[in-house]
Formats: C-alpha cells, structure tokens, sequence
C-alpha cells in the first residue's frame, strides 16, 4: 500500500543542515493501523507529511499503490489528497466560519458531489461519529473533543484510502483521546482503511497493529 | 472548473455572514465612498457640462447656426435664405443675426464688442434671452433702444465684474455707441438680461431696423442665422436636410459650433475626472489590499489546511476574490443610495457656479463603467493577498 525508499530530508537552518529524515524505508499493508512514534524532533512528522505529499523528500521514493507519488505535479498532489488521504490534525484545523455539517461537506463540495449526495453522506458521517445533533454548531461552540470527531468525519467523507493522523489526542483528556481513538479503530477495522497515527503515549499502542519507532530520523523498530 | 468555484463562492458567503462584521462593513463603506466619490466628481463636471451646453443652444447658437461660406464675411439674401431654412422639415424657426464692430461708453467707461441685430418676433422663436430680463423689456421690431447683457452692463463696484464694463448701467440710462462704420448714436437702454452664460451675458443687441438705420442702408445680409428644430429632431439630421435643400453656407449644429477653446475646456475637465478616477482605483486597491493582506495573513494557518486536505488553490484565491466581490456589491449598492440621496438634495439646492446653477448629473453608464472599473479594482485588491498566501509551501502556511 505504503512504501518509502531510503527517504532523506535535509532542512537548511541558516548555515546549519538538520537532517530530519536519515534513510527511512517503511511499508505498510492496506488495511494496516500503524503508529509513528519517537521524541520530539526524530522525524515522525517530517515522515508523515512526506506520505501526505504536504512536503517533498531532499531524495528517495514515496510508492502508494504502486504509483510513484513524488512524480506528480502539485495539482496532481492537491486532487491525490483530496481523493486518496484524509487528514487529522493536532489542533482539529476545522474552518471557523463553516459549521459541522459544512466542514465535513467541504472536501465533497470539491470533487463536486450533488448537494443531496453531500446531505446523505455528511448526515451519516456526523451519526457515525456521534455528533447528529451538532451539525449546526460552528467549532467555536463545540469542545476539543467533539471537533476533533468533526475533524475526522471530514477526513473520511470522501473516504479515502489512508487516513493520516497527526497527534489528533493532543489537545484532548483522556476521555475524549479514548473517544477518538476508538472511533478510528472502529473505521479502521469496519471500511478496512490504512490508518497512520503519530502518537507518544504509550497507552495509545494497545489501538496500533504495529508502531514504526523513529531516533534521529531512522527506523529503530518496526 | 465548476467544483472549485462552488467551493469558492461557499467560503466567501460563509466568511462574509459568519467572518468579523466590523471589517466587512468597514470595506462595504469604503467602496461606497470609493463609487460615490468616482461618481459624484464626473456628475458635478458632467452638470457643468451639460449647463454650458444647454447656455449654447438656449443663448448662443440654437440646434443650428448657419455662418457665412468661407472667404466670405456675410450671408447674402438673407431674407430668401431664411425663407428656404424656414421650409425645411424640422426647422421651427430661424432668426438671422448680423452683428457689427462697436464701441460703447458711458460715464467714461468702454466696452468694444459687436453690436447684433436681429428680428425681435424671430428671436424669441430660437432662443430664450427674451426670458431672461432682469430689468426693462425685450427688444421690439422697430425698437430703437439698445439691450444690454450683464457682464457688459456690469457693477458699479467694477472690481466685481468679470470682464471689462460699462460700471454699472441700468435701465434708462444712456449710452454712447460708435460703430466700425463711424456712425454714432446715443441709445436708451431698453433692458438688461442674464443669462449666467459669459458668451451671451457679454453681447449688446439692437433691432433689425435700427442696424438699416446704422448702415445707412436695408440690410440684406447677415452674419449668422440661427435655426431651432422642432422637438424631437436630432440637430444633425435637420443640418443633412438643410444641405440637400441647397443651403450653400457653413451649417453647423451646435456642438460642431462650440470652439476649439470651449472643446478644450471640455477635455480637460474629462481628463481631471479621468485623473480623479484613477487615484480613487488606487485608493480603493491599496485601502482593500491592506484590509485583506491582513486578512489573509490572520488566515494563513486556515489556508495551509485547506490545502493540505486537498481544496484546489484557485479556489482558496476565488474565495477571498468572491469576499471582496460580494462587498464590491454591497458597496456600491450602498454608494448608489447614497448619490441618489445626494441628487435629491442638489436638484433642490444646486450648486452655484459664476456661469450658472449646476445639478450633478447621474449617467446611468458613467455609473456602470465605474462600478465595473471598481469590481476589477477589488478583484486585484483581494487576489494579490490571497494569491501570495497561497503561494506559501503548505506546511509554512499549516504552522501559521
């Protein structure tokens, strides 16, 4: 499904090079729930933002399903994104003055869905996450919590193959990080996505199939 | 195509109903004051215009004025010419003019400027002096007297005059008149007239009659005839059939007849208001400019996600270029309540001006174009902000 070749990532820091990515090569299988995880600066971002195709290696290969991702253009990219990845984020990133309804409708207004197709699917995707009474709420009315639920129903609207979470129990208690995640496992074992989900806690592996450890941008454990 | 622009126009509406009001009505009254000040420069000038035009036809030229033919300083056989004009179709009336050198005096005080005579019972037909009297009455056929026009009566007090005259002659008064020909004759002043137009308020005018007795002689030519056309000719079509009637001397309808100096004016005042349009665009740009340059920036984070989850940049531009059509619309609605407002008080109150009262003029297409100049205007002021925000690496942009 995943596959990354000797990804390197050299960021230039005024006269400094930091190499935030030293030859890592992953692979992940569809349908597989996998955890990135290491201290602060080993990397684990750097790598998920490379397969998100939000940033692009300094050299080595990106394959997803057999396409080579980092040949394409950044239009290309954009519409792999929006078709193919669904993105979680730390600090939930819901448009402030769109509510819940019309956040998670965003991604399916731009492949240009029917405005009934939108109804349906959005509809079912606030009950999956549990939030069908919220619809109308802007993020500004909802807790962390429940915009983060909101957050991943717009990652999975247009369900995509891989779903890529970037520390999305951050900003949450451990009720709510319980919530999310048992949400995601749910989707992940229900719809069979690829999940990637960086986390640090430790509690949180119980929810991983495996977890790719990262020390100063390398693989140390897979 | 379609997808992004519905996402664009989506965002934009949302940003607009939900976003800060403060702001968005901020810019909504800077375009409006943009429009009204675009507008209202090009109104009062376009006012002043068509005063200064409506002066010409009413005191100076009428629709048409036929001048003598080239190399030629009179109109011969006045009288059959008027007589064929006055056949036309679309011609009213026709009133010939003939004017001749003089210099008035009184108290010491003179005025050179041409002495024109013409038929009191055809004048009234062509333009509007005889209702213009300020003081005495209008010539009569076979009047001996002399009407004066303002500017040449003037004021006693002549550091209010805007030409050279008399020092203040009214009504009754005497004054000494010596022609290019050498006669002299000391007229009664039988009226005064204003006009507010400084071509017409600066002329002396005697009867037809009274110049035979000037020239020694009946007169059978004239200087210019002057030709009004029923309501609702076009002027210029009326001048096509009096040429093919086979009216030989120089036919001109009266904007041909404006001179080159007054044309000038005219294009210069269309230059100012150009000038004027201009500044107010780039004032619109940079004042919407730094509003959504600020905007966006404050968004920066918002459009790094909207990115990264796959919306299409063109439709991150759109949205911000769709905001500020939206308020380009509401601004303009707004400006054209307020110019409307302000029409309404200008027809009641006109602006004075030494040449006459102005009352701004509102051209339905003068107000098009610069809405449309402005739309674009607000287009660039929103798209260049957006546009370098965009441009940003996504993940520069996701860290704010």
């Amino acid at each position: 499904m995943i596959t990354t070749t000797d990804l390197y990532k050299t960021y230039q820091m005024g006269n400094v090079a930091v190499h935030a990515l030293n030859g890592v090569s992953v692979s992940i299988k569809e349908g597989e729930f996998v955890g990135i995880s290491g201290a602060s600066g080993s990397g684990k971002s750097t790598l998920l933002h490379m397969i998100g195709l939000l940033d692009h290696p300094t050299s080595g290969a990106i394959s997803i399903s057999g396409l080579d991702v980092l040949a394409l253009s950044d239009q290309e990219k954009t519409i792999f994104r929006l078709e193919r990845l669904g993105f979680v984020f730390q600090e939930y990133a819901l448009v402030h003055e769109l509510d819940a309804f019309e956040n998670i409708a965003l991604p399916m207004m731009a492949r240009g869905e029917t405005d009934d197709r939108i109804s349906d699917r959005v509809s079912e995707m606030l009950a999956s996450v549990g939030l069908q009474e919220r619809g109308t709420h802007l993020p500004k009315e909802l807790s962390g919590g429940e915009q983060q639920r909101v957050a991943i129903a717009r990652a999975l609207v247009n369900d995509p193959d891989i779903l890529l979470a970037d520390e999305p129990c951050a900003n949450l208690d451990s009720t709510n990080s319980k919530a999310v995640l048992d949400l995601i496992r749910e989707i992940n074992q229900e719809s069979n996505q690829t999940v990637l989900m960086i986390s640090h806690e430790d509690w949180h592996q119980q929810y991983f199939d495996r977890v790719i450890r990262l020390k100063d941008g390398k693989v140390v454990e897979e | 195509m379609y997808a992004w622009i519905r996402v664009s126009l989506f965002l934009a509406w949302r940003a607009i109903r939900r976003g800060g009001k403060v702001g968005t009505l901020l810019n909504i009254l800077i375009i409006a004051m943009v429009f009204t000040n675009m507008i209202l420069l090009s109104a009062i000038m376009t006012g002043a215009v068509n005063l200064f035009h409506e002066q010409t036809v009413d005191y100076v030229t009428s629709d048409i004025i036929i001048k003598p033919a080239e190399d030629e300083r009179t109109i011969f056989l006045t009288s059959d010419l008027l007589d064929k004009v006055n056949r036309v179709p679309g011609v009213s009336r026709a009133s010939a003019r003939y004017a001749l050198g003089a210099t008035l005096n009184h108290k010491g005080q003179s005025v050179s400027i041409p002495i024109t005579a013409f038929n009191p019972r055809d004048e009234v037909e062509v333009t509007k002096i005889h209702q213009e009297i300020i003081e005495g009455d209008f010539l009569s056929p076979g009047d001996d007297g002399i009407l004066l026009g303002f500017f040449v009566a003037g004021y006693e007090d002549q550091s209010m005059d805007f030409f050279e005259s008399l020092g203040g002659v009214r009504v009754g008064d005497s004054v000494e008149v010596m022609y290019a020909n050498g006669y002299q004759k000391e007229y009664r002043v039988k009226g005064l007239f204003s006009t507010k137009s400084y071509q017409a308020d600066y002329m002396a005018f005697v009867s037809w009659e009274e110049m035979d007795t000037v020239l020694g002689r009946e007169n059978t030519e004239s200087t210019q005839i002057l030709i009004r056309v029923i309501s609702g000719e076009e002027p210029a079509v009326v001048k096509t059939r009096l040429l093919e009637f086979g009216v030989q001397e120089r036919v001109e309808t009266w904007e041909e007849a404006i001179t080159k100096v007054v044309a000038d004016s005219l294009e210069t005042f269309a230059i100012i208001n150009r000038i004027s349009v201009a500044v107010s665009l780039i004032i619109a740009i940079v004042v919407i400019g730094i509003v959504f340059t600020i905007k966006t920036i404050n968004q920066q984070r918002q459009i790094g996600v909207l990115k990264a989850i796959g919306i299409d940049q063109n439709a991150i531009i759109g949205s911000y270029v769709a905001q500020v059509l939206f308020i380009w619309i509401f601004g303009t609605i707004l400006g054209m309540i307020l110019l409307n407002l302000i029409m309404i008080y200008f027809t009641a109150h006109p602006l004075e001006f030494p040449d006459g009262d102005v009352v701004p003029a509102f051209e339905l297409i003068t107000m098009l174009e610069n809405a449309g100049m402005l739309a674009v205007a607000s287009a660039i002021a929103g798209y260049v902000p957006a546009w370098r925000i965009v441009r940003e690496n996504t993940l520069t942009s996701m860290r704010g």
